[in-house]
């Protein structure tokens, strides 16, 4: 039944879709006469609600009852099957109040009449000729969603209470409580879970897994030559002390926070210091920042007292994402934002896809329309990215500089910019009113980047007061321009938040010029947890304070979801994927976990141990589960294919951030300097001929530079940088909870034939040439010990030595190009690119 | 109720989605054993398991077209001067008068009248009307169906661009060759299935979001192809390179990864990796075959009007575009004007000089693509598509001038081959030719009938993502234009 009324609603808003866009432009044809108002009665106020509780369920859309819909007064003069609804010329014996009266065969509503209130309003308004005005759309009223015990007794909503640990057969196998989980599961199935990995493969699966790159050799070796009990401890906690960990677990959440450095769209202009906010992520885990905190600062670091940078910084997440500076509705466009903010909240701390709510109830989870816009609420304080086409504005910059550098400028400052703002406005002004009298083409250009070209041929134009005005304004402006500036530090950030935002309303279907019942800030209905109570701001308040009460919530213990949600991230960058698969989404369209009982076991101990989150790595990685070799039994492949259960650990393809890094690693080109603005690597004229501009916003760093690890590399929505595109990084445009694993011809076209693999497979070569000079046996022992951590075999060696040879030969290549067509080839390996 | 069925969300999405543990070419697998997809790839001497996910595959329902070939008018083409008569607006030019306008000088409730700049001549048995900047054009009427009552969501190139290739006004959404080949596939393995060919003034506004994958995997991406000798980025071998060493470095390549495959031998992606390079020698030598036109007669290069300077580059992307077709590639976009301003059809200060221009470089080369399809038998399977990112409104925008402001409120694009009604018009601006009244088609709607033409139900062609079955035609739907199919 629902899905029935469910399929109306729909098509009731196509129609009203159309009959917005119509009303906005009613051209010269058509225009239909329109009847008196009445102000007596208030369509919107009095008539509409009517409508939209009693009549528009089952009379709207293509499948209307008897073919009457009552969606518009065209629409009701037509009538259905048993005529017109409304005769304008005898209102009193208008089918429309017959059926009301429930004097007549036909009753309607069916089942109950309606008051007589409200009947006499609607007798009132026919009598008026049902006036309808232009652009108000009406749909049918949405039935409060119920929820029931069972959806409030959904796994996921349920307080997370720390599980015993299962008892096994095979004690001998359980080096930790993960172990016991995993291998309950697996006895239960009769499975056998795989060998312990060898050395080699663990310190390359560990390395990549903490830091994103390859262990060098002599890291290799001295792991395999340490001997003692805690050799691989030692290796992890080295691994979890490296600030190469940040570079490679930042990255995650990066994905997952939709982090660019873009705004997409026709400009798709620069984003100032967005790199503060990725400096902030890497800082965070390398520093082993309690997750409570961490998403604390996120969400609400604006509203936390003191000089505290990294806590603003921290908010430059909610400016992440697109921004249209010229939308074509901006009222849709803020209520877009709104549902960047909402959607990629939800899904990230929480695992719930509220975003399926904006336009009616989600259709599987119990997620009321209603709890959408309570969770907009939340947020509303938050003003728009920029109010003016400039990437900048005052509310998504702040001031961080440190209090005391910053008290002594200040006041100067102030006066200095209003001043400033003056003379450009004066300035502006007689220019606008100069390029007035210009031709067309001119005052085109004006609007764009071309102004100053057209502000150029102002003295064609001007009379002489309006030149001599200009001139004493310019010289002042010079003068201003040139005094020092103290240097100041900005950061991408919410500011100028509002202290007592407007009110939020259910939107009916979604559609931002239908406001529905006004909300107040609230949690999902579902968990069942009050109201909260927003603490009415101080008088020196700069923000709501709504984001710190929803902030708290979402980083308390007793919040079923966000501590479930981010192990299972942990554990998703561990082992393949998450115990819940869709790690997104908790909801009932997920995949639900694997292994419930460990979920929730490392959710109530990451609680517990103050969620540090290095701990858990600690903990994942020592398990027996996580040094299990990859290789497959014929039994559980047959039992158990996609290695649900993890009998065995799952191989994996780089990442695009760990197949371009560790080429540069193993040319000996990478540059490890860490943080600070982003970098530009070369991209081919061919990548960039796509662009409106070729070039555009992409600066190219010279080499050393461009060499940085690909965490540092500028991430602009609109240009990707091939070899990272190739690999599947993330999409910018919404959440990353997964990466895909794609494998197509023109990928390996960009390695074999591609500038950046090449330019890598030529430095690999050289530094072959300067670490075993004129040894060809020992360059491909070398090379092969680079790309693979493995001791290559003699064989091999022969045979690699004489692929060599034959292209000198053979193929006419000269040694160096022979050479460095080896290296290629190693890059190009399977072995290379992936683990295990 | 039924969960699965409520969404028909199955298997598939739930592995789509997860995607970590399976790839895509793993789950294509997996997804053939469902028997939803229809697969025939193999990867020539490979006796590993490959498979492609630009494989074909079986659409819904018997399908009319194989091919779309999308010429794309960037910057938005002038309804009133083209194709959309309107008699009542000349004796107007100049005159100021109330009309509803929205573009990018926002809205207007009145403006000044710029009067069509080019006579109308009627065409063809059907007797279209079709203004003179179209001569050759003009002689195709027969074969073309016009849809006059064309609207879009937004009067701005950026978000306007992006719903017409992609449906949404807003970033992050696959575009239609995207949902075209992640739907059918492709029929050619030596060649991308999804081609994009570019202006030489430089790209549409957003680049490569306008042939962007959106949420699904990259191999459904549109790969931008030159008709030059290099026509795909990287299918040049690099400097150092000959043909002979690389096929050297491919054999020995493949004997190192099958080794490696050994004892790996339940990872397919391994051996997809293995047979991705196979493909990709192959592309490298068909690619070019694909480009080369000294087999093409003169009197066909001439037909394209490749033999004046004028038309000879969008000349080239057309016969491309047929040779592609021939080749079996699914979805080929080409794009008349790039970059900025005048140098595509966006005409906001002088239409005349604008529309002659880029009018002029086009006309003979779609007459000529229209006429050698027709004279091959492909122009009943190879749906060719017109139009640009929304219209423009009979009022000029600037006090001087006969620039035109954006008008997405209602705009013409036509329709040929593929199962699609020759010498037909459907719906209607007002008599200004501002807004679209009758018969009122948004751009869902055209989606819906391309991809019906391919035999896929724009209903029921879902991917799983943030929780919701997405469509390219939006969660409520979109019936195909059914006037112009035949």
């Amino acid at each position: 039944m629902r899905a029935l009324l469910t399929r109306r609603w729909f098509v009731a808003l196509a129609a009203a879709g159309a009959l917005f866009l119509g009303a906005r432009a009613g051209g010269p044809a058509a225009q239909e006469k329109k009847p008196p108002a009445d102000e007596k009665v208030s369509f919107e106020k009095e008539v509409a609600p009517i409508l939209a509780a009693n009549c528009l369920e089952c009379h709207s859309g293509d499948k209307a009852k008897g073919k009457l819909a009552m969606t518009g007064r065209a629409a009701l003069l037509k009538g259905g099957r048993k005529g017109p609804a409304i005769s304008l010329d005898k209102p009193e014996e208008s089918l429309l109040l017959l059926a009301v009266s429930h004097e007549d065969a036909l009753k309607m509503p069916p089942k109950t009449k309606l008051p007589q209130k409200e009947i006499d309003v609607l007798t009132r308004w026919v009598q008026a000729g049902a006036p309808w005005p232009d652009g108000v759309v009406v749909t049918a009223k949405e039935k409060e969603r119920v929820i029931t015990d069972e959806e409030r007794n959904y796994w996921a909503y349920k307080p997370v209470k720390r599980p015993d640990v299962p008892a096994v057969k095979n004690k001998e196998w359980v080096r930790n409580p993960v172990d016991a989980f995993i291998l309950a599961k697996l006895e239960a199935k009769g499975l056998t879970p795989a060998a312990p990995a060898d050395r080699l493969a663990l310190i390359r699966r560990a390395t990549y897994d903490l830091t994103g790159l390859p262990p060098t050799p002599e890291e290799i070796d001295a792991f395999v030559k340490d001997k003692s009990s805690d050799a691989y401890e030692k290796l992890l906690d080295r691994l979890l002390a490296s600030p190469r960990y940040g570079e490679k677990w930042g990255r995650h959440w990066l994905d997952v926070v939709r982090y660019a450095e873009t705004n997409g769209y026709e400009r798709d202009g620069a984003k100032p210091f967005a790199w503060r906010f990725r400096d902030y992520v890497i800082k965070s885990f390398n520093d082993d920042k309690p997750y409570d905190q961490f998403v604390k600062e996120q969400l609400a670091g604006d509203e936390m007292p003191g000089y505290n940078p990294d806590a603003i910084i921290a908010t430059g997440y909610y400016r992440l994402g697109l921004w249209d500076d010229e939308p074509a509705d901006p009222e849709l466009a803020l209520y877009d934002e709104f549902d960047d903010i909402v959607a990629t909240t939800c899904q990230v701390f929480l695992g719930m896809t509220m975003n399926c709510a904006r336009c009616h109830d989600h259709k599987i989870d119990p997620i009321p329309q209603k709890d959408y816009y309570r969770m907009v609420a939340f947020f509303r304080d938050i003003p728009r990215y920029s109010n003016t086409r400039n990437t900048s504005s005052a509310a998504n910059l702040t001031d961080i500089t440190p209090p005391k550098e910053r008290a002594p400028y200040e006041e100067e400052l102030k006066k200095r910019e209003a001043r400033k703002a003056e003379v450009e406005a004066a300035m502006r002004k007689i220019e606008d009113e100069v390029i007035k009298t210009m031709p067309a083409e001119d005052q085109r250009a004006a609007e764009g980047l071309d102004r100053p070209l057209v502000v150029a041929k102002l003295p064609k134009y001007w009379t002489r007061e309006q030149e001599k005005e200009y001139d004493r304004l310019k010289k002042e402006l010079a003068t201003l321009k040139d005094k020092p500036v103290p240097a100041r530090e900005l950061a991408l950030s919410v500011n100028k938040c509002l202290v007592n935002p407007p009110a939020t309303h259910v939107l009916l279907r979604g559609n931002a010029h239908s406001p529905g019942a006004q909300v107040e800030p609230a949690f999902p209905t579902v968990l069942g947890v009050p109201a909260p109570k927003i603490p009415t701001p101080e008088k020196d308040a700069k923000s709501s304070g709504r984001r710190t009460v929803l902030a708290n919530w979402v980083a308390s213990k007793d919040n079923p979801l966000t501590a479930r949600v981010i192990v299972n991230r942990l554990w998703q960058h561990h082992f393949g994927r998450g115990i819940v698969a869709t790690t997104n989404d908790f909801g009932k369209f997920g995949t639900g976990p694997t292994h419930p009982e460990l979920l929730d076991w490392l959710a109530a101990g990451f609680v517990q141990g103050g969620w540090k989150i290095k701990r858990v790595h600690k903990l994942l990685m020592l398990s027996q589960a996580y040094q299990m070799s990859s290789k497959a039994n014929d039994a559980a492949m047959k039992a158990d294919p996609a290695n649900s259960l993890f009998w065995r650990f799952n191989m994996r393809r780089l990442t695009a951030e760990e197949v371009r890094d560790s080429m540069l690693a193993v040319s000996g080109k990478l540059n490890l300097k860490a943080g600070g603005p982003s970098v530009y690597p070369p991209i081919p004229k061919e990548v960039l001929a796509g662009q409106s501009v070729p070039g555009q916003g992409w600066p190219v760093s010279p080499p050393d530079e461009a060499a940085r690890r690909s965490v540092y590399v500028h991430v602009k929505r609109s240009l990707l940088v091939p070899i990272l595109s190739q690999h599947d990084q993330a999409d910018t445009d919404s959440s990353c909870a997964v990466r895909y694993t794609t494998t197509v011809a023109t990928q390996a076209l960009g390695m074999l034939n591609g500038q950046f693999s090449n330019e890598q497979a030529a430095a690999l070569a050289e530094r072959l040439g300067k670490e075993a000079p004129n040894d060809l046996e020992a360059q491909v022992r070398r090379a092969i010990r680079l790309t693979t951590g493995r001791t290559a075999g003699a064989e091999e060696v022969k045979r690699d030595v004489a692929f060599i040879k034959a292209l000198q030969e053979k193929s006419k290549l000269n040694d160096a190009d022979a050479l460095r067509c080896y290296c290629l080839l190693a890059l190009n390996a399977n072995e290379f690119v992936y683990l295990d | 109720m039924n969960h699965s069925q409520f969404c028909g969300r199955t298997r598939r999405e739930f592995l789509w989605e997860t995607g970590a543990g399976f790839t895509g070419l793993a789950l294509t697998g997996l997804l053939s054993a469902d028997g939803f997809f229809d697969n025939k790839a193999s990867a020539g001497e490979i006796k590993t398991k490959f498979v492609n996910p630009l494989a074909p595959k079986k659409p819904h329902f018997p399908a009319k077209a194989k091919s779309v070939i999308w010429l794309f008018m960037y910057g938005g083409p002038s309804q009133v001067d083209t194709f959309d008569y309107k008699p009542k607006l000349y004796p107007l030019d100049g005159k100021t008068i109330d009309i509803k306008t929205f573009g990018r000088g926002g809205h207007k409730n009145e403006g000044r009248v710029v009067g069509p700049k080019w006579k109308f001549q009627q065409y063809g048995q059907c007797g279209k009307y079709v203004s003179d900047l179209f001569p050759n054009l003009a002689t195709c009427v027969d074969d073309l169906a016009f849809l006059h009552s064309m609207y879009a969501e937004s009067p701005i190139h950026g978000s306007a661009l992006l719903m017409m290739n992609c449906g949404r006004i807003l970033s992050g959404n696959p575009c239609l060759g995207t949902w075209v080949t992640y739907g059918l596939g492709s029929e050619n393995e030596d060649l991308p299935g999804f081609v994009v060919m570019l202006d030489g003034k430089g790209g549409p506004i957003s680049g490569p979001k306008n042939w962007s994958c959106g949420y699904m995997p990259a191999a459904f991406q549109g790969t931008v192809l030159r008709a030059d000798a290099t026509p795909i980025h990287d299918l040049e071998l690099p400097p150092g390179m000959t043909q002979e060493a690389q096929r050297e470095l491919l054999d020995h390549l493949r004997q190192k990864n099958e080794e490696h495959l050994a004892e790996r031998k339940d990872n397919t992606e391994l051996a997809a990796r293995i047979a991705s390079y196979e493909l990709a020698f192959k592309m490298q030598q068909h690619a070019p075959e694909a480009v080369d036109f000294s087999k093409e007669t003169k009197e066909t290069l001439e037909l394209y009007g490749i033999d004046q300077a004028k038309t000879a580059p969008f000349g080239r992307k057309c016969l491309l575009a047929r040779r592609l077709v021939e080749r079996g590639v699914r979805f080929i976009q080409v794009y008349s004007g790039g970059g900025h301003n005048d140098d595509n059809w966006d005409a906001h200060t002088d239409i005349v000089k604008n529309h002659t221009f880029h009018a002029g470089n086009t006309d003979k080369p779609i007459a000529g693509l229209l006429k050698d399809l027709k004279r091959r038998g492909l122009l009943d399977s190879t749906l060719v598509v017109w139009g640009g990112e929304f219209g423009r409104q009979p009022t000029a925008e600037y006090a001087q001038g006969t620039g035109r402001d954006h008008d997405s409120a209602g705009f013409t694009m036509w329709l040929a081959g593929g199962g699609i009604k020759g010498g037909v018009s459907v719906g209607a601006t007002d008599e200004l030719g501002n807004e679209a009244v009758e018969d009122r088609f948004h751009v869902k709607h055209l989606h819906a009938t391309i991809l019906t033409q391919l035999g896929l139900d724009p209903n029921k062609l879902t991917y799983f993502y943030s929780g919701l079955d997405q469509k390219l035609v939006g969660v409520e739907g979109a019936e195909p234009i059914k006037q112009i199919i035949a």
